[in-house]
């Protein structure tokens, strides 16, 4: 979108580049945290995330019974943005938004986004391991099933949309299989269905909870239902099943290719869309070969290729730094995790769940099985005012802890200083990224500043003209175009 | 009073996914019920399907009396609804849990008074979530995130509280339900340190019993108790998805996870929805899952408990569980015949 001028420290530049492209962003306390430990101590930290995420779920189902059934798109969208903000494994959810954006599942068609959710949890403990591993558990993901038709495959009258997807839009994309690898690959996966089909696809296709809620999908074999004739896909022969499929996808040159096109449009620099790759070369052939390469040498380690991603000069440089859009789901979960201050689950996360989706990202709610473009698309007239809507609102308060230890952090440095205009921005652009903006966006924020003249503290402590005047600052960053580059 | 050969077994559902208005509940979270044998279940719902919250009147044989008040901050209305009562003159108590305020209806059910002020001062309630008229025909209320209990008149006179934060004998932790035994005493779920206690009706502590567990005897965030003629405890074992009958002492006796079936307000339903219908003859609805989770279990098993609730006795001591996610109540009674 803009040309960033340069003027951070480069190393903690980097680490905060790492921060926003590998979780949502840093406040100025964890930047310095993470710059203690080094970038690739923080790294494996964020690769290997441990143990699930404990949330209060109980508090969450008490208040917020709808949280509870998990029903409507807005109950599980709330529910994961609380997660989101609260995480200590941010690595972890932006990889489920980044499959959520491959995989994309709607709960618009499913009519219920408990089972959606249920594939993000699959998405949590499968995301960053191996492809075999995920693209099985994917292809007995009851959603998933659902969605794309796979309860109506059968050995007698094959549907192709699960094989047909699994290679153009999952793994391999347009050019590298036929009309008959589609057929084949929909054989392989016959039989693969959930519990009481009939039924669930009638309450499904009626739209009714009726008469007493609806019921979450499991996954079932049916082996009578399977095709066990000969199949050749991609050139390979015999009586394949699903898991057979899923590993004669995984050997491709193309499927390594394609996921590798996916990981660097998603958290290096913004591809061209998706439907147009089989036209248009990567933007970086290079960092495609060496993901590629990390694919295959770790046995197709979605995690080896994040890591080899993060540790490259292509991601590190600074020329791929704020070169992405931030799509909204980053632009709302960053800010709120820079306010702080959530504590336990309120009404503030279904206003954000809301955000998201009037801003293009409703949470499993994808408009299509092409997921979202992103990119400039993000942004339009509408989508900008909501954006700076929301953020200026979520940071409008110097009593949040967020807000509060940015001001503190500012009036800790200024000490018995006064600060002028010039280094009272200088400190907000510090404590928000740090941040690089163009010289004209900066000589806008200072001739705002000078309203406030000299800002005076006393002894490391604001005064409530402080407090206001950085909350000001504050709020007109985060309105500008490049508080919307990640 | 310990009762050991205790057994109870499944009558009927009531109940009916209303999300659309009409006949049934939509994520109820309160039930009561009325010496005449009306049911007040008070419907949660969610932001999308405003028009079912309320409070609606129902028997256990499946007749339906329409609803009670409406979604809204105005008197009369509500937003969280979290507990009800009755009392003696058959005037109906409505506690909401997000306005902090008490609702009383008529034995029509028009409004008569509301009256409540958020705080933690004497007789300021924060998240009122349990109700239950004592014997001289006060309220006791869970004023949960004060974690304690106050006493009112019926107009909403403080009159005396008990219990303070904390996991000690008499201390609570987020309380939610609140029942009074024949003799007086009390019995408060204690959600968030996973067991029930026993206070007099003044508020010393006379026991407590559970731990936190899924096995017989413990408890996963038990949301609310009824003790029947017979001093047996029935518990909402909320977490684990299940209703536990202990006996007087506090002794396990029998666990139940719900069993329900389709109650004639569903077959009617079924009966105007023929694909529905001609599905549902194929349906299994209990099948073994790959879950561990009791949650997900109770969301892929239709006849299973999902959020047990509630837990109320009838004057027979027929015991009722009004389960949220369902948006019904199931019926158990005695299989001993109380002997």
């Amino acid at each position: 979108m803009v040309a960033a001028k340069t003027r951070t420290d480069n190393a903690r530049g980097l680490m905060a580049h790492l921060l926003r492209r590998g979780g949502f962003g840093a406040t100025p306390d964890e930047l310095d945290r993470a710059m203690d430990k080094g970038y690739d101590a923080t790294l494996e930290d964020l690769l290997h995330p441990g143990a699930p995420d404990v949330l209060p779920d109980d508090m969450i189902r008490r208040y917020h019974v709808d949280q509870s059934e998990m029903r409507g798109a807005a109950a599980a969208g709330a529910y994961w943005v609380y997660r989101m903000v609260m995480t200590d494994s941010p690595l972890r959810e932006k990889m489920c938004l980044f499959w959520h954006r491959v995989f994309a599942t709607a709960s618009t068609k499913l009519i219920q986004a408990r089972v959606v959710a249920n594939q993000l949890d699959m998405f949590r403990e499968y995301g960053m391991g191996s492809l075999r591993d995920l693209l099985v558990q994917l292809s007995r993901d009851p959603a998933m099933i659902m969605w794309l038709d796979n309860q109506d495959n059968h050995k007698d009258s094959i549907n192709e949309n699960y094989g047909r997807e699994i290679l153009e839009l999952f793994t391999m994309g347009v050019g590298n299989y036929t009309e008959d690898d589609i057929k084949e690959c929909a054989r392989a996966f016959t039989g693969w269905r959930i519990v009481n089909p009939e039924y669930m696809s009638i309450k499904m296709r009626n739209n009714t909870a009726r008469p007493y809620g609806y019921m979450s999908w499991q996954f079932e074999y049916d082996d009578d239902d399977h095709d066990h004739g000969q199949k050749t896909l991609l050139g390979e022969t015999g009586d394949f099943n699903g898991e057979d499929a899923v590993d004669i996808i995984c050997k491709q040159e193309a499927t390594a290719r394609f996921i590798a096109r996916h990981l660097y449009h998603f958290f290096v620099a913004d591809e061209e869309p998706v439907p147009q790759w089989p036209h248009t070369p990567p933007r970086d052939p290079e960092a495609i070969d060496t993901m590629a390469e990390a694919y295959f040498d770790s046995g197709y380690s979605i995690g080896e290729m994040l890591r080899i991603m993060f540790t490259s000069d292509f991601f590190k440089s600074e020329a791929s730094r704020f070169a992405r859009t931030k799509s909204p789901v980053e632009m709302i979960v960053g800010t709120m995790r820079l306010a702080g201050g959530l504590g336990v689950p309120s009404a503030d996360t279904y206003a954000a769940a809301i955000a998201c989706g009037t801003m293009g990202q409703g949470l499993l709610a994808p408009p299509s099985v092409e997921g979202w473009q992103g990119g400039s698309e993000w942004i339009n007239t509408g989508t900008y005012v909501q954006r700076v809507n929301f953020v200026g609102l979520t940071l409008d308060d110097p009593a949040k802890p967020g807000v509060r230890a940015i001001i503190d952090r500012i009036a800790r440095a200024a000490g018995d200083s006064t600060l002028s205009p010039e280094a009272l921005v200088d400190s907000c652009l510090d404590a928000l990224g740090p941040m690089e903006v163009l010289d004209s966006t900066r000589s806008s924020l200072v001739k705002y500043a000078e309203k406030y003249g000299g800002l005076s503290f006393s002894d490391g402590h604001a005064t409530s003209e402080a407090d206001e005047a950085i909350v000001a600052i504050i709020q007109l960053i985060v309105s500008t175009q490049e508080y919307q580059l990640v | 009073m310990t009762s050991t050969t205790l057994s109870m077994k499944y009558v009927t559902t009531v109940g009916f996914c209303a999300d659309m208005g009409g006949r049934g509940f939509c994520l109820p979270t309160a039930m009561t019920l009325r010496r005449d044998g009306r049911i007040f279940v008070a419907s949660r719902s969610n932001t999308t399907a405003l028009d079912i919250i309320g409070i609606q009147m129902v028997t256990r044989d499946h007749e339906f009396f329409g609803q009670i008040g409406a979604y809204g901050r105005e008197p009369g209305q509500m937003v969280w609804p979290s507990a009800l009562a009755v009392d003696a003159e058959d005037n109906l108590y409505l506690a909401d849990d997000l306005l902090n305020r008490i609702t009383v209806y008529d034995r029509e059910g028009d409004l008569v008074s509301t009256w409540g002020t958020r705080g933690a001062g004497d007789g300021e309630f924060d998240g009122p979530s349990g109700l239950v008229f004592d014997g001289e025909d006060n309220l006791i209320m869970v004023d949960h995130k004060n974690h304690r209990v106050q006493k009112f008149t019926k107009d909403g006179t403080f009159l005396s509280k008990w219990g303070s934060f904390g996991d000690g004998e008499g201390q609570f932790n987020l309380p939610w339900g609140i029942a009074q035994d024949s003799e007086g005493d009390l019995y408060v779920a204690d959600w968030r340190n996973d067991r029930i206690q026993k206070l007099t009706s003044d508020g010393e502590f006379i026991a407590a019993y559970g731990t936190s567990g899924s096995g017989d005897g413990e408890f996963n965030r038990p949301s609310d108790v009824a003790v029947d003629s017979q001093g047996n405890i029935y518990v909402a074992d909320w977490g684990n998805q299940r209703v536990q009958v202990l006996d007087s002492e506090g002794v396990f006796l029998q666990k139940l996870r719900g069993e329900a079936t389709l109650n004639p307000w569903a077959v009617e339903y079924l009966t105007s929805a023929a694909d529905e219908n001609a599905a549902r003859s194929t349906y299994v609805p209990v099948f073994d899952v790959d879950t561990d989770d009791p949650s997900e279990v109770s969301a892929r098993i239709e006849p299973y408990f999902w959020d047990p609730v509630t837990v109320a006795l009838d004057n027979e001591d027929r015991l009722y569980v009004l389960e949220t996610c369902r948006h019904r109540f199931q019926i158990y009674e005695r299989a001993d015949n109380g002997k």
